[in-house]
């Protein structure tokens, strides 16, 4: 199979691997980069991954530790690592790529320390600009046992939007939708971590169906205000990143579920232990302090991850006491 | 001169353009129908009885609003008529030849005698021309100097090293007609090669400055033509002038900057012809033929069309006066005042050159080699490859390249402002203004009572504002020759220039006071600090 036809996965990780797996199932050849010389050797002689052990990985499915053989071999590539070491990563991927390759992060959160989109810290360190995202209610577990997934990929290069469908694509698993709102995407994509944590603060303190009701609706509204206060479009929020990819996520499986319970039984979580849903509520916050976004919801999650608000007073502030148009 | 290196004068290519002129239009018109008869075989909107009529359609439009009975007006009327019984050939034929027809209207010249009386080999022949013209004459006495007053600098040799190794872009900030003649000296003083450019129509109009623009490489760009077959000749002829290793002259920002705030939404115009032509050279072998965009501001003490920009902008015309052409450029009388008032101040114009990018917006070394945003060498032949390193075309791919090009080049502007006493006057004046109105609305501040404001004052916020700019390099420089001038010399010399040219009056002198004279031209000159924040803000 030629390099065009070839997809690269940047990190070995629980999403990298169940997205090569389904890949290499839909016949793709896939090659995944993992600096971890363990689950490189595990996929490569016993087709298991010990980051998803319960998956059994396809044979189309390589590994290697060699970033150079990676470049060589695929030119589209999904850089599927975590928000704290994207940076890192890209950079050191840039020594190894050209302007020709394609780039599309799989990262749902806001890059640290300066709460910038994930494309745009990427773009710093690689040479290409053809860069995208790729986000959705895709869980790895569902990836794996070939459940319906599905995923959005933008970018402002159309090439890179075509290229994703063209190899992520793997139907009946695995379906990608298109977007231009690379902005939109990206912001709605780390969003919805953060807005997890909420869904679980709120089953968590044993919140009725009626006021969970009205905590989504007014999560679409302050989100979509933040999404085109940095430029993107209204309403991609509602769509496949942010809000299916939060409501995928509201449950036990998902860290940042779980947090949120955890938070609504008075738990305070470590700096250290904080979920990428955490770290977004956080970023969240402070980006629409920047930008003069009014949300109530999301300054309230973070002021109860920061320790500085009680969980029930955080739950008074979904009904949002200034009254504005629907 | 930045070094004390001498820059040598690299070579002259337009020399050659008169004996590559027919060729190079060949090579447009093939290219042009070429393109158009392939995607006709789409149909529809690509059909050639669509293309032909849009030029049709949209020329009778334009001749009726100009109110032209006769002659021109018949010929599309015509074409207009035929349109429908005509035969594939008899359209291609049309085709071709209207695409001949905007190719020589578009096309200049280059007259080697004439560049070399413009640049002060001849300038004795001035008087013999132009002896009826006492005015004239007294202004191109000054001409015969205005070299001395245009001071380029920056990064003088990283660009003669890039013309050297391949073709340049100068894209200038654009605030006044008069910038092609200051770029033009701009790189002769710098010992870079001259340019060609697109220079609006209507420039050709004034006397003055067409004799020279016809031969110095100008080509006319006629913006009431806005039907693509118009668009697309224009940007083959430019592709192929760039491919052909012409040094090129672009204003991004497309018309004069009304409002005289260092620009910073670029239309970005024939630039994206820069990643074709690069695309090119590379599909022909050459992917070492660079292409360099060379960012530039062009920064006058005073604009010779300040007070026209400046009403079109607060009139909120400036986009139904996309072309101006009853401003100060277009009497003679004013252009020699300008060069014999303005140009004679030493140093009157800086033309500050920035490093150059690749096509793709990415940073050079000092060799020209590209590098990527993270300082790593980066082939920048690579950004038009496919997977399989073929050269691949992508039209949208190419426009989102030459976007993130404008993104650098607005980026880089501000730094590469030179702000001359005017500017510093003015924006102190301004900020002093709107510091006693708590507002810096200009239409408010128009409808403010007349304020003295003692000179102290205004000495003491220039003061400050010097110090905030030696802080905030990315923020621009003072004028180089002016460093070390004294607040109280600055402040007198931005008062005169704010007051003597120009036939009103920005700032009034009453001795320990100061009055604004006239705010809208105040606001004009300050706006070149607009980038910078107000004192409390900062």
């Amino acid at each position: 199979m030629s390099r065009a036809d070839t997809v690269g996965i940047v990190g070995g990780g629980r999403f990298g691997t169940a997205l090569g797996s389904v890949l290499a199932r839909a016949n793709r050849r896939v090659l995944l980069w993992s600096r971890d010389a363990a689950v490189v050797d595990s996929i490569q002689t016993r087709r298991t991954s010990p980051r998803l052990p319960d998956a059994a990985l396809p044979a189309s499915l390589t590994a290697t530790t060699d970033p150079r053989l990676l470049a060589a071999e695929a030119r589209f590539l999904v850089m599927a690592v975590s928000s704290t070491n994207v940076r890192e990563r890209a950079r050191e991927l840039g020594n190894y790529l050209d302007g020709s390759h394609i780039v599309v992060h799989a990262v749902g959160a806001l890059a640290t320390p300066n709460n910038e989109r994930v494309s745009e810290v990427v773009g710093e360190g690689l040479p290409t600009l053809k860069i995208g995202v790729l986000a959705g209610p895709a869980l790895p577990a569902d990836l794996v046992s070939g459940e319906y997934a599905s995923m959005v990929i933008a970018s402002n290069f159309e090439e890179v939007v075509a290229e994703g469908r063209r190899l992520l694509n793997a139907p009946p698993v695995l379906r990608v939708y298109s977007s231009k709102d690379l902005a939109g995407v990206e912001l709605a994509s780390a969003l919805a971590g953060a807005y997890t944590l909420a869904l679980g603060l709120c089953d968590g303190l044993g919140m009725g169906v009626g006021p969970r009701a009205v905590l989504v609706t007014r999560i679409v509204a302050e989100a979509s205000r933040l999404c085109v206060a940095a430029s993107g479009k209204e309403r991609t929020f509602a769509g496949l990143a942010g809000l299916g990819n939060m409501l995928v996520r509201a449950t036990e499986r998902s860290a940042d579920y779980a947090l949120g319970r955890r938070l609504a039984d008075g738990v305070l979580t470590a700096d250290t232990q904080r979920t990428e849903g955490a770290r977004a509520a956080v970023a969240g916050a402070e980006l629409a302090e920047t930008l003069r976004v009014r949300m109530p919801v999301l300054t309230g999650v973070a002021a109860v991850i920061n320790g500085k608000l009680d969980p029930r007073e955080a739950a008074l502030l979904i009904g949002d006491t200034v009254a504005i148009e629907e | 001169m930045a070094s004390d290196r001498p820059v040598r004068e690299a070579e002259n290519r337009l020399e050659h353009f008169n004996a590559d002129r027919e060729r190079l239009l060949a090579e447009v018109e093939r290219r042009v129908v070429d393109r158009r008869v392939s995607e006709a075989q789409q149909g529809g909107d690509a059909s050639l009885e669509y293309v032909l009529n849009d030029v049709a359609f949209s020329e009778i439009k334009r001749l009726e609003a100009a109110k032209q009975k006769h002659g021109a007006l018949d010929r599309w009327k015509d074409l207009s008529r035929r349109l429908m019984s005509m035969s594939d050939r008899e359209k291609e034929s049309e085709l071709h030849e209207l695409v001949r027809y905007y190719g020589r209207d578009i096309v200049g010249n280059f007259d080697p005698r004439v560049y070399k009386f413009a640049t002060g080999i001849g300038p004795s022949m001035l008087n013999t021309l132009f002896s009826p013209m006492t005015a004239v004459r007294q202004g191109f006495g000054v001409l015969q100097n205005l070299d001395q007053r245009i001071h380029p600098d920056g990064e003088v040799e990283l660009a003669h090293t890039c013309a050297e190794r391949g073709t340049l872009i100068v894209t200038p900030t654009h605030s006044s007609n008069m910038d092609s003649p200051a770029i033009g000296l701009a790189l002769l003083r710098a010992g870079l090669p001259p340019t060609t450019y697109g220079a609006g129509k209507n420039l050709f109009t004034n006397p003055f400055i067409s004799y020279f623009m016809r031969n110095l490489g100008a080509y006319r760009v006629d913006r009431r033509l806005r039907f693509e077959l118009y668009k697309d000749v224009l940007k083959e002829y430019s592709t192929v002038l760039l491919e052909h290793g012409y040094h090129s002259l672009f204003f991004p920002g497309g018309t004069r900057c009304r409002s005289n705030i260092v620009e910073k939404h670029l239309k970005l115009g024939l630039l994206g012809t820069s990643v074709t032509a690069y695309k090119n050279n590379v599909r022909d072998g050459m992917p070492n033929k660079r292409i360099y965009i060379v960012p530039a501001t062009i920064n006058y003490r005073l604009t010779l069309e300040a007070e026209t920009l400046i009403d079109d902008y607060l009139a909120e015309t400036g986009k139904s006066r996309y072309i101006i052409t009853d401003d100060e450029f277009s009497r003679v009388g004013r252009i020699v005042e300008f060069f014999r008032k303005i140009l004679a101040h030493e140093g009157s114009v800086v033309v500050r050159f920035g490093r150059p990018f690749d096509p793709f917006g990415n940073d050079i070394t000092d060799e020209g080699d590209s590098i990527d945003r993270a300082g790593r060498l980066v082939d920048p032949a690579s950004f038009v490859r496919g997977a399989n390193g073929e050269v691949s075309d992508d039209d949208q791919r190419d426009a989102e390249y030459t976007r993130a090009l404008g993104r650098r080049l607005a980026a880089v502007y501000p730094k590469l402002t030179v702000f001359h006493s005017t500017h510093l006057v003015a924006r102190a004046l301004f900020d002093a203004l709107a510091k006693r109105a708590a507002t810096r609305d200009v239409y408010r501040l128009l409808r403010y009572p007349q304020t003295e404001i003692p000179k102290a004052e205004v000495l003491a916020a220039i003061d400050r504002l010097r110090a905030r700019i030696i802080e905030h390099p990315g923020w621009g420089a003072e004028h180089p020759a002016y460093l070390n001038q004294a607040t109280s010399d600055k402040l007198a010399d931005g008062i005169k220039g704010l007051s003597t040219f120009h036939t009103r009056v920005a700032v009034l002198d009453h001795g320990e006071q100061l009055a604004i004279g006239d705010l809208k031209l105040l606001y004009y000159y300050s706006n070149r600090m607009a980038h910078i924040s107000p004192e409390s803000a900062s």
